[in-house]
């Protein structure tokens, strides 16, 4: 990936561990700030990366069944530097974080309508009245609760709040990512190395989530991917766009030579996701057919990257994609040639999605965003082609995070 | 876990169906629209990716009672049971018009009077009002709360097989303690076990800490040493069900003999209070009654496709009172008890809950006086 870069990541002021105190401080100065261009006056977050970003609490990530009624809260008004933060202590993990005491409460439950009636005492006590207040979840007992939660007013969505917040980086939070890809990266080195006919493909999920953790990771964010790839399309899961799928689920499935593999691993560091995805073979070289899909993924990613840059819009990547592709798209028609990336696996925008040419062509890159992106190569016969990239968006174009090779494709 | 990726059994999914048809009925719904992972297994019987935490609310899943009929987001076949034919399925969209597109698609959406979902966003309660012209748009997670809430024989088993891979993790990791080790590593080790025994999907990663000897709940600090009390919390999702055990192992020296008895003392009043016919808020009373303080974490939750109520918290004191325990819930059970200088001991089991009484459905091994500490 160096081969690409046009500077470096202390270039461009983005220190090798996070300073959690400014992360904290950053943040909340973005978040409010799209507060304000937004109109709004309070926040109610209920959403796990949500509560993340606005908070800098982070946390061993619960299942979703769980996560719905044991999680963290978060309260932030327009006129306050410190969040109030609304915290379940379940195995009596204390999370670091830099807000004050006196904004710290015990945990809310808001699937219950005791715990909502309660919620909205508090945010009545603290919120001005008249408010205009942006929420990102609203359960069934909020819904019943309404008039106490939001008086007479409709509830803003909370997520153009957020996202509007989150789409440009701050140098502690792009630390906080690579630390996760680092992370990452150093795990699936060994699990790499582990790959053999006859391994499960569930023996690479345990090693992984166990170098993971050892390695400093918070939490482990997707259930590790090593899609065994099919012969061609039409052997392949049925699909309803009649294309590949991905991702198909891990299972014990032993591995044999030959099996091309699309990996897909993602994990958390102070809340922050990696990325991570490369095509691997299992106990055997590329044959030249599968070389050329490796070579016709890079000059698709080279075409890309020559035209990323500030000022770049989504519809400029994807229609230099198409072009280096000969016209024809190079990601699957149910994903996207690349996402963002920060206290969610996947954050806006998404390039090339149903959400339209208009709508890509409209989104300009700033400098901060982060991106990463995905092409796919395939022919029958051959596994296909699939690694994944992440970059910093940079004024005169990008900084690569992701440093993996692409053994045995590639360097 | 099998070498692929299968439905769930038909017995166990057309005996949640059933009760989820009833309390759609009961409820007066029209229509589910279910974004909820749990909920989606539970009407699908289709496993789907997992990924950590809180998702926003989509709809992933909807069913409609007067055809029974289920339509589900999924861009592949995989894993879907053939009651669900594949012109049910959707693929993943990232505009939210593409999903209305979808609904307005399945038959009696257009004549809907009464649209439950299991939450909500801002924008989605702007948007399905296009999907659903004629419907009010109401809560319905009480009605999947309420058919999640009894389980059946078919899904105690189920849950059975996936706390037998809680306890085996939790084995392995109470294996590795050791002066000197982690509580990062031996997390990491519980996750391997737990993924090498066909579960890649943890429901709790908060694998092990160093309780604290200065502080009722806050930790010690991330290395173990001699002299700890360290406790252990396993927790996956087998099959689509939470599995969840917890345990405190001493390492070394710890004159914690004392503070053992006293959970065990607690314990058994939480057992007696997990009976039919009794509120759920005698577990609270159960602390209290030994002289115990509730401890910061919940003293019990439902188990089940993820959570399911009860919720025993003070903070749901008036909740906890009315909700009255019945045969078939099962329930992860916390008993926790601190003392100063010495640390924490933590516990958690799984009771199923039945016409004769607790069923305690976990067994793994807990510290007694009789052994030895390790290390």
């Amino acid at each position: 990936m160096t081969t690409f870069a046009t500077t470096d990541t202390a270039a461009i002021g983005i220190p090798d561990l996070p300073d959690m105190a400014r992360m904290y401080t950053e943040s909340g100065a973005r978040l409010r700030s799209a507060m304000a261009d937004n109109g709004v006056d309070a926040l109610i977050l209920l959403g796990n990366g949500n509560v993340v970003y606005a908070t800098g609490a982070s946390w061993p990530l619960l299942d979703a069944g769980l996560s719905h009624v044991e999680r963290p809260v978060a309260l932030v008004l327009a006129d306050d530097p410190h969040p109030h933060l609304f915290m379940p202590f379940r195995e009596g993990a204390a999370s670091e974080s830099q807000i004050p005491a006196d904004h710290l409460h015990p945990p809310v439950y808001l699937e219950f309508d005791e715990g909502v009636e309660h919620f909205a005492r508090v945010v009545a006590e603290l919120t001005p009245a008249g408010a205009t207040v942006a929420v990102d979840e609203l359960t069934g007992a909020m819904r019943r609760a309404a008039d106490r939660l939001f008086g007479d007013t409709t509830p803003v969505d909370a997520a153009v709040v957020v996202g509007a917040a989150k789409l440009v980086k701050t140098p502690d939070q792009i630390a906080c990512i690579r630390k996760a890809c680092r992370i990452t990266e150093e795990a699936a080195v060994d699990v790499q190395k582990a790959l053999a006919p006859g391994v499960r493909q569930i023996d690479l999920s345990a090693q992984f989530v166990r170098r993971a953790f050892e390695l400093g990771a918070t939490a482990n964010m997707l259930e590790a991917i090593w899609q065994v790839m099919p012969v061609s399309k039409a052997e392949g899961t049925w699909t309803t766009t009649g294309d590949l799928a991905l991702p198909l689920l891990t299972t014990e499935r032993a591995l044999a030579a030959g099996d091309v593999l699309w990996t897909d691993v993602s994990i958390t560091y102070h809340g922050f996701c990696s990325d991570f995805g490369r095509t691997w073979l299992v106990g055997d070289a590329p044959s030249s057919r599968q070389q050329d899909q490796f070579h016709q993924w890079r000059h698709i990613l080279e075409a890309v990257l020559k035209v990323t840059k500030a000022g770049a819009t989504s519809g400029d990547l994807a229609r230099a994609a198409i072009a280096a592709n000969g016209g024809r798209k190079p990601w699957l028609p149910h994903f996207y040639l690349g996402h963002s990336i920060g206290t969610n696996a996947a954050e806006m925008p998404m390039i090339g999605t149903d959400l339209g040419q208009e709508f890509d062509d409209n989104f300009v890159f700033p400098a901060g965003m982060v991106l990463v992106l995905e092409p796919v190569v395939w022919e029958d016969g051959t596994g296909g082609y699939r690694s994944e990239e992440i970059i910093v968006i940079t004024e005169g174009g990008f900084v690569p995070l992701t440093d993996y090779p692409y053994a045995p494709y590639g360097d | 876990m099998a070498i692929e990726i299968l439905p769930d059994e038909r017995a166990l999914r057309s005996g949640r169906r059933e009760r989820a048809l009833a309390q759609m009925e009961a409820h007066n719904l029209d229509v589910l629209v279910l974004g909820r992972q749990a909920n989606v297994r539970y009407f699908s019987g289709a496993p789907q990716l997992w990924v950590a935490g809180t998702r926003p609310f989509g709809p992933i899943c909807t069913v409609v009672r007067s055809t029974g009929e289920i339509h589900l987001n999924s861009t592949w076949d995989e894993g879907i049971p053939d009651d669900i034919p594949h012109e049910h399925l959707y693929g993943l969209a990232w505009n939210p018009m593409t999903l209305v597109e979808v609904l307005l698609g399945i038959e009696g959406t257009a004549t809907a009077k009464r649209v439950g979902t299991d939450a909500l966003t801002p924008s989605f309660a702007k948007l399905l009002p296009m999907a659903f012209p004629n419907a009010e748009l109401v809560d319905g997670e009480l009605a999947m709360r309420a058919a999640r809430r009894i389980k059946t024989s078919d899904e105690v088993a189920v849950l059975r097989g996936a706390l037998r891979v809680a306890e085996d993790s939790l084995a392995v990791a109470v294996g590795e303690l050791h002066d000197g080790t982690t509580e990062a590593a031996l997390t990491g080790v519980m996750l391997e076990a737990q993924a090498a025994g066909g579960v890649s999907t943890p429901a709790t990663q908060d694998g092990a800490w160093v309780t604290s000897r200065d502080h009722p709940w806050r930790r010690a600090g991330g290395r173990v040493q001699s002299g700890d009390l360290v406790a252990f919390a396993a927790g996956v999702l087998a099959d689509g069900y939470l599995g969840e055990v917890g345990r405190t192992w001493p390492v070394g020296d710890t004159h914690a003999s004392d503070l053992f008895e006293r959970w065990n003392l607690l314990w058994d009043r939480l057992a007696a209070a997990c009976r039919p016919g009794h509120p759920a808020s005698g577990l609270l009373a159960a602390y209290e009654a030994a002289g115990e303080p509730l401890p910061a974490m919940p003293v019990a939750h439902g188990l089940g496709l993820g959570f399911d109520p009860p919720v025993v918290t003070p903070q749901l004191r008036a909740t906890a009172a009315e909700e009255i325990l019945e045969p078939g819930m099962v329930l992860a059970v916390t008993g926790y008890v601190w003392q100063e200088g010495v640390g924490a001991v933590f516990g958690r089991e799984a009771v199923l809950v039945t016409a004769d009484g607790p069923e305690v459905l976990t067994a793994s091994p807990s510290w007694s006086r009789a052994g030895v500490g390790i290390g």
